[in-house]
């Protein structure tokens, strides 16, 4: 039986405004990427699409032999980002790097450490928080520990003491100096903090409730809220006082402030004891937002980044790869999710419907990657008819491995770590249960086993991907016990408990 | 490419001018082959050059703004770059915000001159003769930010800088035109988000920083009564239906309170009905129904008065969305529906 798609237009009640207008022009567009054959064909073979891995891979290691073309100028304050956007491109294909290119990579990469701390933009330039962050996990991917290796030549203290420099009395902090607030800025320094192992109390004092305070009214996340008439005299902080959002809801903000948020509560577990209250977000609201960002059939299944805006294939990792943190946050359990309405629809996926899997459509995200975000030479791209770049290049391909994988916290890997590191010595204290927690927090991270789904088959397959850092989950294991000093308990895949056979 | 070397009337490289004589130019990569490397133009590499010798001796002149503007004009999101002085008057940057509207620092470093003069005009009384006291500066600001955005109406750094903007100088006079202002964009595009978010911020925003309660009831009544009439325009409109559900939920009003409302919007055709009930608009003449976005505000009123029937109710509803209506999110309907029967079961 071949595959009904049923391609309802967006409604547009008989009232067009400039939004509906561009929204249909694009729905022309998308509805054209998919194969024809899909609608007739009984051979299988033509209606599966394919990931063009080589010719993405060329177009990558053109990117990074060759270099980047003059209009890569407006990127030349984000240097550490076309390099991680390239490298962490490549671990999700599955392409390791020789020696000589890591140690070019992890030599680049040095030269942009500031004398006080933090990383920059370019060597020269000021340190920032998100070139901070694209260092470390280009280091993640190419470093070691040693002489030269990178990972020993981060200095750990001064990076805390710039971090510090930034922090704001609303929790939040300056993305650099004389900069603005922003929760991407937080983000970067969060994944920083925790993989360097320099969390603490000071360092993450107020943070929780300046996340908290960008939530907006449609449940995900803006840039950063208004500190102002939070502010007593004596500078501290009116808990109670108003903090309005800045700036609507928006998928790359939605994404660091929710993966912010995971970050931040071994610290909130540890910390927030006694009299303090804890402070909460809206997590059936932020879920309800995420899948409200996915497109409807005639935009593929990708996502969009607002309400009433297009669907784009960088949110494919920003939305939906955040899905699967709120439903980690919801304690969602899926592997006992028994679906109600359970039709057979006759798709040529076998099994896509009878396995419990994410409250995104996992299929029809992974179908926008690979008939709309593709360009024929190679590279990923926002949708037709743009061209390719090597921001949408990583985020199409992460959020193409989001869908294929799930990575989710494991309890059991999350004891066995905590196990491990109790066999020498009981807390000290509390910074000692903070870092346990945050390493354990981090590393629970785990693939489920059985739930992979591959639309055109296993030739697709992508790596997964650790859905707070986007390392792979080698990768982040490696730095982070590094810069715990341990040693990991031999992985487990995680076995789905409490099948539906039970 | 080398068009800059005999013309006599185009900028001259910094290597190549007197002035600049005294300063060692510093290349980006000392002793190190960069991967992935950008190629940039020869006057970009010659500034940045001279850029980073400049911030290595440290020097606090003029003549920085000179070349951190030339590099701010050939690449904007160039942030080191901007932290140069701050007397750079705003006339001077109107052009290049409005041509680099999608970059960040652009608007920042607008809000730290504001900054710097609301600071200086509120520890010493304003200067009389002068044009920009921080009032007229905000006003005038404003004004900026509303051209700005004709051009770009959706633009995520301009709206929040014009919230941040009413928010620092909270001037009684900066937000009276705001709730009109969002109407009139809302009647250009009904589907324009960054409108609706401006428009909750302006009216709960300040709502919630001084009003009475009794005051919040006429705002809920007032904000209600515009959000039906949007709906009732174009019922298949998420922007609408959020910020219903937000008004509802700040105000902690139950949606049980809009049912009348939401049962037109449910049906494939609204009823017809004899007498214009005004709080109660009907879907105008091209709607398409049922729209999504009743279906399941409707379901929620079921799922919050719980007993069996009702969970029944709008289990069927939300089983008729993730089958027909809106079969996208089918995963998420069924979770809802599980939801729902979890919490009656125990
Ligand atoms: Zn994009």
């Amino acid at each position: 039986m071949s595959e009904q798609r049923v391609l309802r237009p967006t409604p547009t009640d008989g009232f067009p405004s400039p939004t509906s207008e561009l929204q249909a022009a694009t729905e022309n567009i998308l509805k054209n990427r998919i194969p024809i054959q899909s609608y007739t064909s009984t051979d299988k073979k033509l209606l599966e699409p394919i990931l063009q891995k080589n010719l993405h891979l060329e177009y990558l290691l053109r990117n990074l032999v060759q270099g980047f073309p003059s209009r890569y100028t407006s990127q030349d304050a984000s240097q550490p980002w076309l390099i991680f956007w390239t490298l962490q491109a490549f671990s999700v294909l599955g392409v390791g790097l020789d020696e000589k290119v890591k140690k070019r990579t992890t030599d680049t990469i040095l030269a942009l450490q500031h004398p006080n701390g933090g990383f920059a933009g370019g060597p020269g330039q000021a340190a920032h928080l998100l070139p901070t962050y694209a260092s470390i996990c280009a280091l993640a991917i190419v470093g070691k520990p040693g002489e030269g290796g990178g990972w020993d030549q981060i200095d750990r203290k001064k990076c805390y003491d710039f971090f510090m420099s930034l922090k704001q009395p609303d929790g939040s902090f300056l993305v650099a100096h004389h900069a603005e607030v922003d929760v991407r800025g937080i983000y970067c320094l969060l994944v920083v903090a925790t993989i360097l192992n320099i969390l603490t109390p000071e360092l993450l004092e107020g943070t929780p409730e300046f996340i908290a305070s960008c939530q907006t009214y449609e449940g995900g996340f803006c840039n950063a809220s208004f500190p102002g008439w939070a502010r007593t005299e004596d500078k501290s902080l009116d808990s109670a006082a108003p903090r309005p959002p800045l700036g609507e809801a928006h998928g790359g903000y939605t994404f660091c402030a929710t993966a912010s948020w995971v970050l931040l509560q071994p610290y909130v577990r540890t910390y927030y004891t006694g009299t303090k209250p804890t402070p909460t977000i809206n997590t059936a609201s932020l879920l309800r937002w995420i899948v409200n960002m996915q497109g409807n059939p005639i935009e593929l299944g990708g996502f969009k980044g607002r309400t009433n805006k297009l669907v784009d294939g960088c949110y494919s990792w920003w939305v939906g790869g955040c899905a699967v943190l709120a439903e980690g946050l919801l304690g969602v359990d899926l592997v006992n999710h028994e679906p109600e309405t359970h039709e057979n629809d006759g798709s040529n996926h076998e099994g896509w419907d009878d396995v419990d899997d994410s409250l995104f459509n996992r299929k029809a995200l992974q179908e926008y990657v690979l008939y709309a975000a593709q360009h024929h030479a190679g590279g990923l791209v926002d949708k037709p008819p743009k061209f390719p770049d090597a921001y949408h290049t990583l985020y199409c391909l992460s959020g193409l491995s989001s869908a294929q994988h799930r990575v989710v916290p494991s309890e059991t890997r999350r004891a066995d770590l905590l196990n491990y590191w109790n066999t020498d010595e009981a807390p000290k204290d509390k910074l000692d249960e903070l870092q346990r927690d945050a390493f354990s927090n981090v590393l629970s991270w785990q693939e489920e086993e059985g739930t992979s789904k591959f639309v055109g088959g296993a030739v697709n397959r992508l790596n997964a991907t650790h859905p707070i850092f986007n390392l792979t989950v080698t990768h982040s294991e490696g730095i982070v016990a590094h810069f715990y000093g341990r040693k990991l308990p031999v992985r487990q895949f995680r076995k789905p408990q409490a099948g539906k056979s039970s | 490419m080398s068009h800059i070397l005999d013309d006599d009337e185009g900028p001259k490289l910094y290597s190549e001018r007197q002035d600049w004589a005294d300063v060692t130019p510093i290349p980006q990569y000392e002793g190190v082959r960069p991967i992935a490397p950008i190629f940039y133009t020869p006057e970009y590499t010659d500034a940045t050059d001279y850029f980073r010798g400049i911030v290595r001796t440290g020097e606090k002149s003029q003549r920085i703004l000179e070349l951190t503007e030339a590099i701010i004009r050939m690449n904007p999101a160039h942030y080191s770059a901007w932290q140069s002085p701050l007397d750079v008057e705003l006339k001077l940057m109107d052009g290049i915000a409005i041509e680099f509207l999608k970059t960040y620092q652009v608007w920042h470093h607008r809000r730290l001159i504001l900054t710097a003069l609301h600071d200086s005009s509120s520890t010493s009384p304003p200067p009389t003769s002068a044009p920009t006291s921080a009032r007229d500066a905000a006003k005038s600001e404003l004004d900026f930010i509303t051209r700005a955005l004709l051009t770009d109406t959706k633009n995520y750094h301009t709206w929040s800088y014009r919230q941040w903007l009413l928010a620092f100088f909270d001037l009684e006079e900066l937000w009276a035109g705001e709730l009109a202002y969002v109407e009139r964009l809302l009647q250009e595009d009904v589907r324009n988000n960054s409108a609706w978010h401006h428009r909750f911020f302006v009216v709960f925003g300040r709502v919630k920083r001084g009003g009475e309660v009794g005051e919040l009831q006429d705002v809920l009544k007032r904000e209600l009564a515009y959000t039906k009439d949007q709906i009732a325009l174009a019922p298949n409109n998420p922007s609408a239906w959020n910020y219903l559900r937000g008004t509802l939920e700040y105000t902690n009003t139950p949606f049980s309170s809009l049912e009348t409302f939401v049962q037109l919007y449910i049906l494939e055709k609204a009823p017809e009905l004899d007498v214009l009930d005004l709080e109660n608009p009907p879907p105008g003449p091209g709607a398409q129904l049922p729209c999504v976005a009743s279906l399941e505000f409707y379901a929620d009123i079921l799922e919050k008065r719980g007993e069996k029937e009702n969970i029944e109710k709008a289990t069927a509803i939300w089983k008729s969305l993730a089958n027909e209506h809106d079969t996208m999110r089918k995963k998420y309907w069924e979770y809802r529906i599980k939801g729902a029967l979890t919490n009656t079961n125990s």
